[in-house]
């Protein structure tokens, strides 16, 4: 399994509008639903919201990284949006949010390998070089080569 | 030397804080140049686990965890606590907070002390592992029966006589109960560690029929062995169709067992053993003074020649099984012989300041305290600096107190405490004379370790790695 398996071209959405945390979760939980990866839409989009009430995601720098285990979730999957406009994500270093991967993750899942995959994101996710890509890619096809 | 830095990163659902948590953490390390190891707990499972070792030659460590994250392994270690958001916005911090906490175990010399006895039990292996395992659950019924007896005895030694008064109910509780116990759990436990759960009821069955049929502590330490090998055996080699394998050790291993041991206590190892053990007794019993101070000798210097090791601990067991049979003398020379050492260390850095280095005078009062107690290893931390000055001034010592004790006719209803049963009337016989022979030779012990020892400033390049021996 790869990066990209589970980043789907039709789940990356640069540079869309978002007025808030859910609506930003919204439109990514529709990308993975179109792609088949969400199948239950509403209890996968509340796993990810319980999640978030334990603690924000929104882990600095302007990145946030919501995710939800849930039944409602087929296959494991992985979206990313780039918002135009600042969200407030309740931040730990308190800085608004324009970078958003939402992890999906099946209740009953055998195997670990996706789960290695996003322990390797969310590692890459501290380093600057890395955030920059992020930022400066201007194609989907960009943005997934720098995941790679 | 180098600061080793350990840490360990989770969160409750483990998918990515986790991870980047650890990240954060090791790439501030990198760029402080500190070495370090993070383990991260998610929903992976736990990946880089730290060992045993690694934990106890850290520094110090991190903990950013919103979770459980085994926090009881790092008992004893400056730990930097933390929440994983901590972690990632300010690993730095964390570094340096890691840093600057001083090393505890290095400080702390009761932990130290408490530190040499763990990794005893740890080194502890095979037979004597699993003797020790009885011993260690035998001595409380021990403690809490002797001092109930001696409490009895503060009423005036033939108190309990009185049906229905505290004296026999403290006895009662003491003398029928928990020494009665004593053996059977020696034994039990003792069977419990080589066979696990299905040893047990054989052990504790074995250890009973000891007791009962006059092999005493002797037989009970035979009955475990017999017991766990036996039980041992049976769970090895007993193989059963797997829909009747739920019986094994609820039903099979235990009858088995049960009845192998006993049957073997009974018709085959338990006469022997009781003509030992009354040998033994008789022996005890009717020492001349010549064959008694030859006894305290000896029961003295095994007591510090390892400080709470093997040998001492042979002695000890001795002693405390013979308080089943109403010998109350060679207890009595133990625990003496037991709180001579680190008393006479402390006496020695009292009297000879510049024998010692800071450090080592600091320990000498923690060591007085732990000799009071009784605490033999209050000495390790001494001993283990320079043993082969202090040990044998610390045997001498002992062996003089032994065998004063024995000489005096001490006895000692009560197997620790230290100087707290001296105060419980009638806990001890001949009080005062044992009082003396404690005195003596924490003395001497401060003598001999005075006189072997070289002044500090004579020895300045091997004091350094002396200081350190005792620190590390």
């Amino acid at each position: 399994m790869a990066l990209t398996d589970l980043l789907k071209t039709e789940h990356v959405l640069l540079d869309i509008e978002a007025v808030s945390k859910e609506a930003c979760i919204d439109q990514l939980t529709s990308a993975m639903e179109q792609t088949g990866v969400v199948h239950d839409a509403d209890a996968y989009k509340r796993a990810v919201l319980k999640r978030e009430e334990e603690g924000t995601t929104g882990i600095g720098f302007g990145v946030a990284i919501p995710h939800g285990k849930s039944s409602g979730v087929s296959q494991p999957g992985l979206a990313f949006a780039r918002v135009t406009s600042d969200v407030d994500w309740e931040s730990l270093d308190g800085t608004p949010v324009r970078h958003v991967f939402l992890i999906a993750v099946p209740e009953e899942q055998a195997g670990n390998e996706h789960l290695q995959i996003l322990s390797q994101l969310s590692r890459k996710l501290m380093h600057e070089d890395f955030r920059e890509k992020l930022q400066s890619a201007t194609t989907i096809e960009e943005l997934i080569g720098a995941l790679e | 030397m180098e600061k080793k830095i350990l840490a360990v990163t989770a969160c409750p659902t483990g998918i990515a804080h986790t991870y980047m948590a650890a990240e954060a953490i090791e790439k501030a390390a990198g760029e402080k140049g500190v070495d370090i190891k993070v383990e991260t707990r998610g929903s992976v499972g736990v990946e880089n686990e730290l060992t045993e070792t690694e934990i106890r030659d850290a520094h110090a460590i991190i903990l950013a965890a919103d979770t459980d994250a085994g926090e009881s392994r790092f008992a004893g270690k400056a730990v930097v606590y933390a929440s994983v958001g901590e972690a990632i916005k300010g690993a730095a911090d964390l570094i340096d907070q890691a840093l600057a906490k001083k090393a505890t175990s290095a400080e702390d010399y009761v932990e130290q002390v408490q530190q040499a006895k763990k990794e005893r039990s740890a080194q502890r292996k095979g037979p004597y592992k699993h003797l020790m395992n009885g011993v260690s659950a035998m001595i409380p019924l021990v403690v809490a029966g002797g001092i109930a007896i001696a409490l009895s005895f503060m009423f005036g030694i033939n108190a309990a006589e009185e049906e229905g008064s505290l004296a026999a109910a403290l006895m009662q509780i003491g003398g029928s109960s928990a020494f009665a116990l004593m053996v059977p759990i020696l034994s039990g436990f003792i069977a419990y560690s080589i066979a696990d759960k299905p040893g047990l009821a054989p052990g504790l069955v074995g250890g009973m029929l000891a007791s009962s049929g006059g092999s005493g502590f002797l037989g009970g330490i035979a009955a475990g062995f017999l017991a766990g090998y036996v039980a041992k055996f049976f769970k090895d080699k007993i193989q059963l169709p797997k829909n009747l394998e739920g019986l094994k050790p609820i039903l099979i291993i235990p009858v088995l067992a049960t009845l192998v041991t006993g049957l073997l206590m009974i018709y085959v190892i338990g006469t022997p053993i009781e003509s030992i053990m009354t040998g033994l007794e008789n022996w005890l019993k009717g020492l001349n003074s010549g064959n008694a101070i030859f006894l305290g000798l000896i029961l003295g210097a095994m007591m510090a020649f390892d400080m709470g090791g093997p040998v001492n601990k042979a002695a000890y067991a001795f002693a405390t099984g013979l308080l089943a049979s109403d010998l109350y003398a060679p207890m009595a020379a133990v625990m003496a012989a037991g709180m001579t050492p680190p008393l006479g260390l402390w006496l020695a850095t009292l009297i000879r300041k510049n024998k010692f280095t800071k450090e080592e005078r600091d320990a000498g009062k923690a060591a007085g305290v732990l000799g009071i107690s009784f605490i033999t290893e209050g000495a390790i931390p001494f001993a283990a600096a320079d043993p082969f000055r202090v040990i044998p001034s610390l045997m001498v010592g002992s062996a003089v107190t032994g065998a004063l004790s024995m000489l005096f006719g001490a006895g000692l209803k009560a197997p620790h405490g230290g100087v707290f049963v001296l105060a419980i009337p009638n806990a001890v016989t001949n009080l005062l004379p044992y009082a003396l022979a404690i005195l003596v030779g924490t003395i001497v012990t401060a003598i001999m370790v005075v006189s072997l020892k070289k002044t500090v400033e004579s020895k300045v390049n091997t004091n350094s790695s002396n200081s350190n021996d005792v620190a590390s």
